[in-house]
């Protein structure tokens, strides 16, 4: 083991002593801390520190004649969660080129597409809410995938993606440790979370997405095709437990059909997006512990409404089929029922000051169909080219406790981020 | 009497009106090859581009990217690709123009930690490039026929003969209400420029601070803007200039974009 560490250190070196020469390995990063504290007494959290981590990211690139390697691997010390290492390796492809018009990019990589701000459709790449709401920077939002993309480019046909995912990569949901959660019966802090087992490890067990793009003059159309799972454990099965059967979560098998279309319009972006989550598991709404499939589409506009402010507003209506066998199924059982159309208006306002060196962002979204809401604010000074700190605030408030936000309604929390960059 | 007085005055009227159109022209005409000479050097060109700004507390900022220019038309439509190196959370992010004279300029960013691609509403083409005291429009060129320019007479610049030139936007405009150019009568490179405010206080001035000749073309290889009225000041150098790489235009595109091409950006 010893010698193992001295020759990978001795090729680091290597390594390192060869770049200054061909000048192809670049290095670079950032440590971060971040520490945030809820602000509601009654949370059932485990911890009162939404967060207490020190970061490191490491961020490596090299590259050569035909192909280009990336890497970024973060070390944690989490101290309001396990309160120890952990390391995560954020991103690590392999990018080249086969012939001409074929990209390549296979490893663990950050997948995004789709029009929407912070609204996903046809994005069903893996999210990360537990860093979402403690204050972590954007880029944690997005969980990474071990996959492999090929980008085919058709010179005016326009280009076709298609990302494989051989192993179901799920969304990181509140655990109660620091976020409490809606369990099914109520609001729960720590102890009622566990890893609810994803489908098993099989070729058809893996997740395909496929997008077409092509540009429709100023405007970029693009039509999109996912064959996976929901993201979320949103169904249940009934297992045997003991004598009796026991609902246990399950990822129901999810298939996303959708198109969108974006470009400049009246001063500003307008984008336009639309997709139907088809329940493979319960294609007619029939299973009592299944979501119903949906149509949902979104409308959104941002502009730039003075000089460094920037504003945008989006609107989403989620149509839920087979409602009325859905609002059967609940009827009585003193269970939320949503409406048939649930309304999601959301609105981003970004502001510039000092230079750019001070970024005021605040971020609402809004459903008045659930009744509840989430909001996010921050200020980020760059105090230097290294040195950036943020202030931010997350809350969260709902009508009812099972709804997407009113479940988060008791984890309203600030927080405090200092940032080094090298 | 009156009618000869009549006669004399608009014959004078004429010679006058006649005379300035000349000089408009000229004027123009200048203005047209400075553009040319300044933003449209080469058919296309790549540089590593090292911006330094200085607040009016006199802290300084660094930001380094390699920017590509592509020229589709002399004098017209253009494609500007930029790709951050330094400060670090800029690191890797891409940021891609398409610059047409007639329509509003089309914008994008790329993302790289979130895999994100954006187009941005290119409205104000007043608001600052990155934080700097330059303005989008400076970086990439405001149109010489968006402004009436007039002739003010000959000058010189550190011992070179320069044209000094007036302009008025033709519609109003947030960025300067006027502006005196002093143009380099051998390079036709603008060596100062004042830029007035609606008030006529000055408010920003460039300067020309280096210019050497790169592949054969005269070319500025240190420029700074300085605002006088809010106090700041940022210059931006030029280094591994090269013009003519034969740049394609498909490398402007979102494929691009996302994938640097590592032909010059490295």
């Amino acid at each position: 083991m010893k010698t193992k560490i001295k020759f990978s250190i001795v090729g680091l070196l290597l390594l390192l002593a060869v770049a200054p020469v061909q000048a192809e390995l670049y290095m670079d990063g950032f440590l971060q801390g971040l520490y945030g504290g809820r602000l509601d007494q009654n949370n059932p959290t485990a911890t009162e520190q939404t967060a207490s981590e020190t970061r490191m990211q490491l961020r490596a690139e090299h590259f050569g004649d035909v192909g280009e390697f990336f890497g970024r691997i973060d070390f944690t010390y989490d101290a309001a969660d396990s309160a120890g290492l952990e390391v995560e390796l954020r991103e690590a492809f392999m990018k080249f080129r086969l012939g001409s018009s074929l990209d390549v990019k296979a490893g663990r990589q950050i997948l995004t597409w789709g029009t929407g701000d912070l609204i996903f459709i046809n994005d069903v790449f893996a999210k990360d809410y537990r860093s979402f709401f403690v204050g972590r920077d954007d880029q944690y939002l997005k969980a990474p995938q071990t996959a492999i993309r090929t980008d085919f480019y058709a010179g005016k046909l326009g280009s076709f993606s298609f990302v494989w995912t051989p192993r179901f990569e799920p969304n990181r949901l509140p655990t109660g440790r620091k976020l409490s959660y809606f369990n099914g019966q109520g609001i729960v802090g720590e102890g009622y979370f566990f890893d609810v087992p994803t489908p098993e490890s099989k070729f058809e067990n893996g997740e395909f997405a496929f997008r077409y793009q092509r540009r429709l003059g100023n405007f970029t159309s693009a039509l999109y095709f996912y064959r996976g799972f929901y993201k979320n454990p949103m169904g249940a099965v009934m297992v045997p437990m003991g004598e009796s059967f026991m609902p246990m979560p399950v990822y129901p098998e999810l298939a996303v059909y959708g198109a969108s279309v974006r470009g400049p319009l009246f001063g500003g972006i307008l984008w336009l997006e639309g997709g139907m989550f088809d329940n493979q598991d319960d294609p007619d709404g029939d299973n009592p512990l299944m979501p119903n499939s949906s149509v949902t589409g979104m409308l959104g506009f941002e502009r730039q409404v003075a000089t460094n402010l920037t504003a945008n507003l989006q609107w989403q209506a989620d149509f839920m089929m087979d409602h009325d066998k859905y609002v059967a199924e609940r009827e009585g059982s003193g269970m939320y029922i949503r409406d048939e159309v649930r309304h999601l208006v959301t609105s981003r306002i970004t502001r510039l000051l000092m230079d750019e060196n001070l970024t005021l962002s605040g971020f609402v979204f809004f459903s008045p169909t659930d009744e509840d809401w989430y909001a996010r604010v921050s200020a980020a000074y760059k105090y230097s080219d290294e040195i950036t700190l943020t202030v931010g605030g997350n809350a969260f408030d709902g009508k009812d406790e099972s709804t997407e936000f009113g479940q988060f309604q008791l984890n309203d929390n600030v927080y405090l981020k200092m940032t080094y960059g090298f | 009497m009156k009618k000869v007085a009549y006669t004399l005055v608009l014959v004078l009227a004429g010679l006058g009106m006649f005379g300035m159109n000349a000089a408009a022209e000229d004027a123009a005409e200048i203005m047209k090859k400075s553009h040319l000479a300044y933003y449209y050097a080469g058919d296309d060109g790549v540089a590593d581009v090292s911006m330094k700004i200085v607040s009016k507390r006199g802290k300084e900022r660094v930001k380094e990217f390699i920017m590509l220019r592509l020229d589709e038309e002399e004098g017209g439509a253009q494609k500007y690709y930029t790709y951050f190196k330094k400060p670090s959370d800029v690191s890797r992010l891409t940021f891609m123009v398409h610059k047409s004279p007639e329509g509003n300029d089309m914008r994008w960013i790329y993302v790289p930690s979130v895999d994100l691609v954006k187009p941005i509403s290119a409205d104000d083409k007043n608001s600052s490039f990155v934080g700097s005291n330059f303005s989008y429009e400076d970086v990439s060129g405001r149109h010489w026929s968006e402004d009436t320019h007039t002739m003010a007479g000959d000058s010189t610049i550190d011992g070179k003969a320069v044209y000094v030139i007036e302009s008025v936007p033709v519609e109003a405009y947030g960025g300067f209400a006027r502006k005196v150019s002093y143009i380099c009568q051998e390079t036709h490179l603008p060596l100062v420029e004042n830029y007035y405010n609606k008030k006529g206080n000055l408010e920003r001035v460039f300067r020309a601070e280096n210019i050497e000749e790169v592949n054969g073309i005269m070319t500025m290889t240190s420029r700074s803007m300085e605002n006088v009225k809010k106090g700041g000041k940022t210059v931006i150098e030029f280094s591994n200039i090269e013009y003519n790489v034969g740049m394609k235009s498909d490398l402007f595109t979102e494929r691009y974009l996302k994938n640097p091409p590592r032909k010059y950006v490295r």
